[in-house]
């Protein structure tokens, strides 16, 4: 093979995928790339490298695991279904919970964490230990929060509402991204991105707007609170959206009750003196033995690993 | 297209380049090569009949290694070896369902890797679903810096993908150090 070197060519192909996933593609650049695919016979492959390859980050979180194969795109494709390579083929794609219409559940399992994309182009994360269902129709789109937490980023579809029900809370989106969260007297809500409009069941007089970057708890006597809250403390209160439990400050017995959500094994703080320090760091979501170690060193705690169905902190034994 | 590369194909990349490396072929050489078995994938008009991507895009690899060779003057004894092993490579194996598998860990872990801008850039855009021009509104930063953030962002997965580094554990024991799937 004579001509350039294959890791220029792949540089190449980066800068045009970097460039197809902006916000404006024009003919112009569209002819650019034509020529330049049939330049060089490694071109179309360095291409079709480079775009599957930044796809592979819109993949589902492993922990799905049910219907993963019968998904796959068995489609024909066109040049230009290449090139647009954008979300509807990786929706198509990613399969594994694509919903049809009509109610489906889902659950996990305690320690599992699922990304689901939904047929109207929404995306449900779908934090450890809960179950939801999620009904799509021509004129509306319910999700019901049986327990536990979700995430969702809604596609923008005005004629038919997005209203997630968690308890009596009721938390309505246009286009956002939002999570919920079910407590016992009521549920938790994050605003990532957009607005969305709150209110309880029986009370639909009384609604309230939050805004991306606040929180809200709507409880179920219909009392609406609300709070900004910074990013970085909504970005690490979603930390589970990618297996990860972040602290900052955090009182070592929230964080334990944190990492209990998605472990059998459970974390026990042995020593109510310990209870209020305070904590910093970002752990894996199913590794509370890495977290009961840093606590160890970094608190001067005791820690005792050797009962495999919980992990004591502080003084084992007294 | 690009979609079934990225669930059929791009996992087993890593496990091709390992076999080319034992026929003796160059890094260069393996480079090219796979940019060539791609280029081969693009220009299908279907994929509707393919049941084994992995074992088609090994014998797209493979093909295009023997007709190099077959120009070339001095052919390694490995690679003759090798090609002729090859069929051992694409029986089914429980290392090689277990491994095909994408690690979604892995390939968040490459993200968390990156400097900070282009790391909170690669995630809003990829895992939180903003285009390029609201992350550069958001961030207050032109549109080109948020395109050039998302091409370096594309490179790191381009050399994760070429080292195997987003396949999970037991995929990568199958093949690292040579060691052929029995």
């Amino acid at each position: 093979m004579t001509g350039r070197r294959a890791s220029d060519i792949d540089a190449d192909a980066a800068r045009y995928v970097a460039r197809m996933d902006g916000d404006d593609w024009s003919d112009a650049q569209e002819r650019e790339l034509e020529r330049w695919l049939a330049r060089d016979p490694r071109h179309p492959g360095a291409l079709l490298r480079a775009q599957a390859a930044w796809m592979t980050l819109d993949r589902p979180f492993p922990a799905q695991s049910a219907v993963r194969e019968d998904a796959g795109v068995r489609v024909g494709w066109s040049r230009r279904r290449v090139l647009a390579g954008g979300g509807a083929a990786v929706a198509a794609a990613v399969g594994g919970g694509v919903l049809l219409f009509g109610g489906t559940s889902y659950a996990t399992a305690v320690g599992e964490i699922r990304r689901v994309p939904l047929a109207d182009g929404s995306i449900a994360a779908i934090n450890t230990a809960s179950a939801i269902d999620v009904s799509l129709d021509d004129a509306a789109r319910n999700v019901r929060i049986d327990r536990g937490e979700a995430w969702f980023q809604v596609a923008r579809d005005k004629r038919r509402p997005f209203v997630v029900a968690a308890g009596r809370a009721r938390i309505r989106a246009v286009g956002t991204a939002f999570s919920v969260r079910r407590r016992a007297g009521g549920a938790d809500v994050l605003v990532t991105e957009g607005v969305v409009e709150v209110w309880a069941e029986g009370a639909e007089g009384h609604r309230v707007r939050l805004k991306a970057g606040s929180r809200g708890f709507v409880a179920d006597d219909a009392a609406i609170e609300q709070a900004p809250a910074a990013p970085s403390a909504i970005d690490r209160a979603l930390a589970w959206r990618n297996g990860k439990v972040d602290l900052a400050g955090d009182r070592l017995d929230s964080a334990v009750a944190e990492f209990n959500r998605y472990n059998r094994r459970q974390l026990v703080v042995a020593d109510p003196a310990v209870a209020a320090e305070r904590f910093d760091g970002v752990f894996r979501t199913d590794d509370p033995e890495g977290f009961a170690q840093a606590v160890e060193v970094s608190l001067g705690v005791p820690v005792d690993l050797s009962d495999p169905a919980q992990i004591r902190i502080g003084r084992p034994g007294l | 297209m690009a979609a079934w590369v990225t669930e059929h194909v791009i996992p087993h990349e890593a496990a091709v380049r390992a076999w080319l490396a034992r026929t003796r072929a160059s890094q260069e050489d393996i480079d090219e090569l796979i940019q060539e078995s791609y280029s081969r994938l693009a220009a299908l008009e279907s994929v509707d009949h393919i049941d084994r991507p992995d074992a088609y895009f090994f014998s797209i690899a493979r093909n295009l290694l023997v007709r190099r060779l077959r120009r070339a003057r001095v052919v390694p004894i490995e690679a003759i070896a090798e090609i002729d092993a090859f069929q051992d490579d694409m029986r089914p194996s429980p290392e090689r369902e277990a491994g095909s598998r994408i690690d979604y860990r892995r390939l968040l872990a490459l993200i968390d890797a990156l400097p900070e801008r282009r790391r909170r850039i690669v995630r809003m855009r990829k895992l939180e679903g903003w285009s390029q021009r609201e992350i550069a509104a958001a961030l207050g930063v032109s549109e080109s810096i948020v395109e050039n953030e998302i091409y370096q962002g594309v490179r790191a997965v381009q050399r994760a993908w070429r080292d195997g580094e987003a396949l999970s554990a037991a995929r990568l024991a199958a093949f690292e150090g040579g060691e052929r799937p029995r």
